[in-house]
């Protein structure tokens, strides 16, 4: 049990997959869109990202047991309801870890490359960061190993939660029953994640279980009148995987050095902060759309 | 590293290789033709919202433009079937090196280093100011 690993056994799923999305798209039997640079990068991505892992694997294996030597309970690996527990406290971190990706740019420089695809399909599931690592959002799991919850079962819940991610990263799928769509994370929901228009910006961070979204007020339903526009607010004009993988460090590092007083703004505001107000966020761009909306909606008649 | 796996990087590798070469062959990309001065401001607009577009000079080509706005220089460059857009100094965009009717923009980004379009001439002579 201690050995099974979710991602690796299904990676040959990964594959078939990829192929019938494309093969199914080529017989006009499905909506998919394949760019061949743009899965080059994507599956480089992913290819790698297992080897950048390595890096740090030192780090965060020793940390977790040493946390897990210091831990509250005795949560045994056999029992149902921990891993009932484990499925619920484990998807609430990956929302937590997911939002702080996004609203913070330390983190989204790791997280960035994951939304730099202006295409939605399978492959772009795999384009995974090389930096997760370096920056540190392991550590935001460790208080599962505190609470007494076994590295492996942890280790065991997130690749279950990332083989679960994969699925959803579809334009093929319209959408899912109600029923499934309010309680999970769906291709529909996870579009509008991935879409790059204002309505859509900093939503949808659910994992698994979308109930996050809808609990923490995140959460957007995907329009029919708005059609997702994919990407990142600013698109890359590169297929260069390494720019790809590392832009956002780079760009970061580049505007410490040019303004050292803001550096903290820099590194821990949210993506496209700058100290004198000159760039665009999620946030500004979100009300700059807002105006425009009420700029555009017809004025109610006098009287009514 | 252990054998094993290195043998499962190159199998991954191989996998990638076919994955690609199908993306290629099956010729699914998003149907993206040469861009006209319509399309041009619609994508302009869409990048740029609630920006005024003083004058567009459309790529020969059909895969870029350049738009005034004020005194900024709004660059639009195909990447793959998508676009993406920066902006610049206008100034900066004028003193761009012209050669062989490219027009080679530094947009001073490492995630969108150059954008080079294909213009008849530049700097607009009426504009260079």
């Amino acid at each position: 049990m201690k050995d099974f690993n979710p991602v690796q056994l299904a990676t040959p799923i990964f594959i078939v997959t990829i192929i019938l999305e494309i093969v199914l798209a080529r017989l006009g039997k499905a909506k998919a869109n394949y760019e061949a640079r743009d899965t080059a990068v994507s599956l480089g991505m992913g290819l790698f990202s297992g080897a950048a892992g390595l890096l740090t694997a030192g780090l965060v294996v020793a940390s977790t047991l040493w946390v897990y030597e210091h831990r509250l309970f005795e949560i045994p690996m056999t029992a149902i309801w921990a891993w009932a527990a484990i499925f619920l406290l484990e998807d609430l971190t990956y929302y937590w870890f997911h939002r702080l990706s996004h609203e913070r740019r330390f983190w989204w420089a790791a997280h960035v490359n994951h939304h730099t695809s202006q295409h939605y399909n399978l492959s772009t599931a795999l384009r995974q960061t090389w930096t997760g690592g370096v920056a540190g959002t392991w550590a935001l799991w460790l208080p599962l190993a505190f609470l007494g919850f076994p590295p492996a079962m942890i280790a065991i819940q997130k690749g279950i939660s990332l083989v679960y991610q994969y699925w959803i990263h579809t334009e093929a799928i319209r959408r899912m029953p109600k029923w499934f769509e309010a309680v999970f994370n769906t291709p529909s929901h996870h579009r509008v994640h991935h879409a790059r228009n204002p309505r859509y910006l900093d939503s949808n961070y659910a994992g698994i279980l979308i109930i996050w979204d809808r609990l923490f007020g995140t959460f957007q339903p995907e329009l029919d009148e708005e059609p997702c526009r994919y990407g990142t607010v600013k698109n890359l004009a590169t297929f260069n995987i390494l720019r790809v993988a590392f832009h956002e460090w780079i760009g970061m590092a580049a505007d410490v050095v040019r303004h050292p007083r803001h550096a903290l703004g820099y590194i821990f505001g949210r993506p496209g902060w700058s100290h004198d107000g000159s760039r665009d966020t999620s946030v500004t761009l979100k009300a700059a759309w807002r105006q425009q909306q009420a700029r555009a909606a017809p004025e109610p008649e006098a009287g009514t | 590293m252990d054998k094993a796996y290195l043998i499962q990087l190159a199998a991954s590798t191989a996998a990638v290789s076919v994955l690609v070469g199908l993306a290629a062959w099956a010729k699914i990309a998003r149907p993206v033709g040469p861009l006209n001065l319509a399309r041009a401001q619609e994508l302009l607009s869409e990048e740029f919202p609630g920006r005024s577009l003083d004058q567009v000079w459309v790529a020969t080509d059909g895969a870029g433009a350049l738009a005034r706005s004020g005194g900024m220089a709004l660059v639009l460059c195909r990447v793959g079937d998508g676009f993406a857009a920066r902006q610049i100094p206008w100034a900066q965009a004028v003193s761009s090196s012209f050669r062989n009717g490219r027009l080679r923009i530094d947009l001073s980004d490492i995630s969108a280093p150059v954008a080079t379009i294909s213009l008849p001439s530049w700097p607009p002579k009426d504009l260079a100011a």
